[in-house]
C-alpha cells in the first residue's frame, strides 16, 4: 500500500494540527531556551572578536591565521545553508538518490582539484578575492565583470536563503514571516560587521557542528523505524512502485529511465565538471575561507577536510528525504501548488521530519540547526559580497586612494547593505517556482563561464588581457541567451539539453556545459589573435611560469596528496556501493 | 592575561550547555510523559543525545580553556 503508516501521523497532534491549518508544533519554554542560548553565543562571538579586527587584513581576511580544520568546516559551512539542508531534503524526496549527485560527483572531484592543483596560485599571488584574481591575471576588465556578477549573484543567493528559512519557521513554528526574516538576519548583520570574516568563520564552525547535532537524530531515528536501509530501499520500491528512486547511475543511461530526466552526460559533464567546479573553485564565497588559512599546506588541506565532512552531508539531508518517501502518510508537492493547494512542498520534508522524531529541547535544537544553516549560508554570502564590492568594486573604481581604517569601515557598512538588499531579495523570490532551479540556472549564468576563465588563466600561458575580458562576457551571455530562449519558447528544450524528454534540471546542467565551452573557446580565439603577456608578469599567477613554495611534511601521511587520494577513493567505493 | 578563547571552546561550551538542558528535558520527560509523544519516543533519545552532547561538551571546555599566559 503506497501509504500505509497514514495512522501515525493520524494519530498526532502534530499532524491534526496540519489538517487544521496551523504551525506544525509548538516551541515550548526548553526549545526558546535553547534557540536563546544560540543567539546569546553567536552576538557575543561579534562582540569578542570585534577587539581582534583592526586592519581590513583582519577584516576581509581573518588575518590570515585559520588552521586547516578551521578553513575547511568553514568552507563546507558556508555553503550548507538553509537552501542546502532543505532544498536538496525536498530534492531527495522528489528525485530520489539521484539528488546526492549534488554532494558527490557535484562537489568532491572539485574540492580536491581546488586543494590539490588550483589552491598554490590562489595563494601565492596573495590575493583577497577571486575578482581580485583575475585582475592580476587579465586586468581590470574580466575583474569589473566578475565582481558586479559576482556581487548580484551574492545578494540573490541571500536572498532566496533567507526566504527558505522563514518559510520553514512559518510552516513549522507559525512565526510571522518578516519577524524570522528580521531577527535573524539582523543579528548576522551585527556579527559579521562587528568581527568581519573571523567572526563569520567562527560562528560557520559552530553553525556545522549545530546541524549535525540538530540534524543527525533524523537518519538515525528514521533508520530505526524503517528497519535499516535495505527495508527503506524495499518500502520505496513498493510504495512508489518503481526502482530508480534508489540508483545513482544505473538509470542515467538515457533522459526518461529517471526521475529528474537526465542523462549521464549531463550529471557527468554539465554537473561534475562545469558547475561543480565552477562553484567549489572560483565562487568566492567559500574561496574566501580557504584563502584565509595561515600557509599554504592548511590551505591545500581546507578543501581536502571540507571535501571528507562534504561526502557525508548526503546522510543528513538525502537520506531524510528518502526516509520520508517511507513514512510520510501524505504527498508533498511542488512549491506552487503547495501555495494554491495548502499541502507542504518538497522544501518542507527536513521540518516535517524534525516534527515527527523530535520532543522538546530536541526540537528547539532540530530548529537551532536550521537557523544556523541559514546564518552560515548568509553570513558567507554577506562577508563574502563586502568583501568583493570594498576589493574588487570601491576601492578598485570609485576609491583607490583611501586609507585602510576607511576601507575596514566600508566594509562594515557594506555588511549591513548587503542584509538589506538580501532581505529585499527575499521578498522578491517568494513568487520562484522552485527555489531549487532558481539557483541552478543562477549557478550557470555566472560561475560556468567564470571557471572556463580562471582554469585557462591558471594552467595556460598563453591566455591574454582581452580574451579573458570576450571569454567571460561571451560564455555569461550564452547562458543568459540560451535561459530566455527556452523560458520564451518551451520547446526549444530539446537542444538546449539533447532530447525532448529532458526536465529543468537537465536544461540546467546542458546550459552550463554550453556556456563553459563557448567562453573556453572565445578565450583560446581571442588569445591566439592578441599579444600575450610576458611571462615575467605571470610569474606566481599560472602554472608554469610560477615556482611554487616547497612543503616539507615531516610523515607522508601528512602530505595534502595522501589525504586527497584517500577521500578519492572513499568517493569511487560509494559510487559503486549505491551505483 | 588569558589566551585568547578558541573556536572549540565555543563550541564545548555551547555543547555544555546543551547538553545539560536536553538532558534534563528527557529525564523529566520520563518522569512526565507526554499526552502526545513523537515516534520512538519510548527509546528516551533526549536522554542518550543530551548525554553524549554534555559529556563532549565537558571534554572540549576543559581542553580548551584559556590558559593564563606565562
Amino acid at each position: 500500500m503506497p501509504f500505509e503508516h497514514t495512522h501515525r501521523l493520524f494519530s498526532h497532534p502534530q499532524a491534526l494540527a496540519f489538517f487544521q491549518g496551523k504551525s506544525l508544533a509548538h516551541l515550548n519554554g526548553v526549545d526558546i531556551l535553547v534557540i536563546a542560548v544560540y543567539f546569546a553565543i553567536v552576538i557575543f562571538i561579534g562582540f569578542y572578536l570585534k577587539g581582534a579586527t583592526h586592519t581590513s587584513e583582519d577584516f576581509f581576511m581573518a588575518g590570515r591565521e585559520m588552521t586547516a580544520w578551521i578553513a575547511g568546516l568553514s568552507f563546507v559551512s558556508a555553503n550548507l545553508g538553509s537552501l542546502e539542508l532543505m532544498g536538496w531534503a525536498g530534492s531527495a524526496y522528489q528525485y530520489g538518490i539521484l539528488a546526492t549527485h549534488w554532494y558527490w560527483i557535484g562537489a568532491i572531484p572539485a574540492m580536491l582539484f581546488l586543494g590539490i592543483v588550483m589552491m598554490p596560485f590562489y595563494y601565492i599571488s596573495k590575493t583577497h578575492s577571486v575578482p581580485g584574481y583575475l585582475h592580476l591575471r587579465y586586468g581590470d576588465g574580466a575583474r569589473a565583470l566578475s565582481a558586479v556578477s559576482f556581487a548580484f549573484m551574492t545578494v540573490l543567493m541571500s536572498g532566496i536563503n533567507m526566504y527558505s528559512m522563514a518559510i520553514v519557521m512559518k510552516v513549522v513554528l507559525g512565526w510571522n514571516l518578516n519577524f524570522s526574516i528580521w531577527v535573524s538576519s539582523i543579528t548576522v548583520a551585527l556579527y559579521v560587521a562587528l568581527g568581519g570574516l573571523r567572526s563569520a568563520i567562527f560562528n560557520e564552525v559552530l553553525q556545522f557542528l549545530l546541524i549535525w547535532l540538530g540534524a543527525l537524530l533524523v537518519p538515525i531515528l528514521g533508520l530505526i523505524e524503517v528497519g535499516g536501509w535495505s527495508n527503506l530501499r524495499q518500502q520505496i520500491l513498493t510504495n512508489l512502485g518503481r526502482s530508480d528512486y534508489v540508483h545513482l547511475w544505473s538509470t542515467l543511461g538515457h533522459f526518461h529511465d529517471n526521475p529528474m530526466g537526465i542523462h549521464w552526460t549531463g550529471i557527468v559533464f554539465g554537473l561534475g565538471l562545469v558547475i561543480s567546479f565552477g562553484y567549489w573553485t572560483t565562487d568566492f564565497l567559500v574561496v574566501q575561507r580557504v584563502l584565509s588559512a595561515h600557509n599554504l599546506r592548511a590551505a591545500r588541506m581546507a578543501p581536502i577536510i571540507g571535501a571528507g565532512f562534504k561526502m557525508a552531508v548526503p546522510f543528513i539531508v538525502i537520506l531524510p528525504g528518502l526516509l520520508a518517501l517511507s513514512v510520510l502518510p501524505f504527498h508533498l508537492v511542488g512549491e506552487t501548488q503547495a501555495v494554491a493547494t495548502g499541502q507542504h512542498s518538497y522544501n518542507e520534508v527536513l521540518p516535517l521530519m524534525l516534527v515527527r522524531y523530535c520532543s522538546p529541547g530536541l526540537l528547539g535544537l532540530g530548529v537551532t540547526a536550521l537557523i544556523a544553516g541559514f546564518m552560515s549560508g548568509m553570513a558567507g554570502n554577506v562577508s563574502a559580497f563586502s568583501t568583493v564590492w570594498t576589493y574588487d568594486i570601491y576601492g578598485a573604481f570609485l576609491n583607490k586612494k583611501a586609507t585602510d581604517q576607511h576601507y575596514v569601515a566600508m566594509g562594515r557598512w557594506c555588511t549591513f547593505i548587503g542584509v538589506l538588499i538580501s532581505v529585499g531579495t527575499a521578498y522578491l523570490v517568494q513568487h520562484a517556482a522552485s527555489i531549487m532551479d532558481y539557483v541552478q540556472a543562477l549557478f550557470s549564468f555566472f560561475i560556468a563561464p567564470l571557471f572556463g576563465t580562471v582554469i585557462l588563466g591558471m594552467l595556460w600561458k598563453r591566455a591574454t588581457k582581452a580574451a579573458g575580458f570576450w571569454g567571460l562576457l561571451s560564455g555569461t551571455l550564452t547562458a543568459i541567451g540560451l535561459w530566455a530562449w527556452v523560458h520564451n519558447d518551451p520547446s526549444a528544450l530539446r537542444y538546449v539539453a539533447l532530447s525532448t524528454d529532458a526536465k529543468t534540471m537537465a536544461e540546467d546542467m546542458y546550459r552550463a556545459l554550453w556556456s563553459w565551452l563557448v567562453c573556453v573557446i572565445v578565450t583560446v580565439v581571442v588569445s591566439l589573435m592578441t599579444k600575450p603577456k610576458p611571462e615575467a608578469e605571470l610569474e606566481g599567477l599560472v602554472y608554469g611560469a610560477s615556482k611554487i613554495p616547497e612543503e616539507r611534511d615531516a610523515n607522508w601521511y601528512q602530505k595534502p596528496i595522501v589525504w586527497a587520494g584517500v577521500i578519492a577513493v572513499l568517493f569511487v567505493i560509494l559510487n559503486v556501493i549505491f551505483w | 592575561m588569558r589566551e585568547s578563547m578558541s573556536i572549540w571552546f565555543f563550541a564545548g561550551v555551547l555543547f555544555l550547555i546543551y547538553g545539560v538542558i536536553i538532558t534534563a528535558t528527557g529525564f523529566w520527560e520520563l518522569a512526565n510523559p507526554p499526552a502526545h509523544p513523537p515516534i520512538l519516543f519510548n527509546l528516551h533519545p533526549s536522554i542518550w543525545w543530551g548525554g553524549m552532547m554534555a559529556i563532549a561538551g565537558l571534554i572540549y571546555t576543559i581542553r580548551f580553556w584559556p590558559r593564563v599566559r606565562r
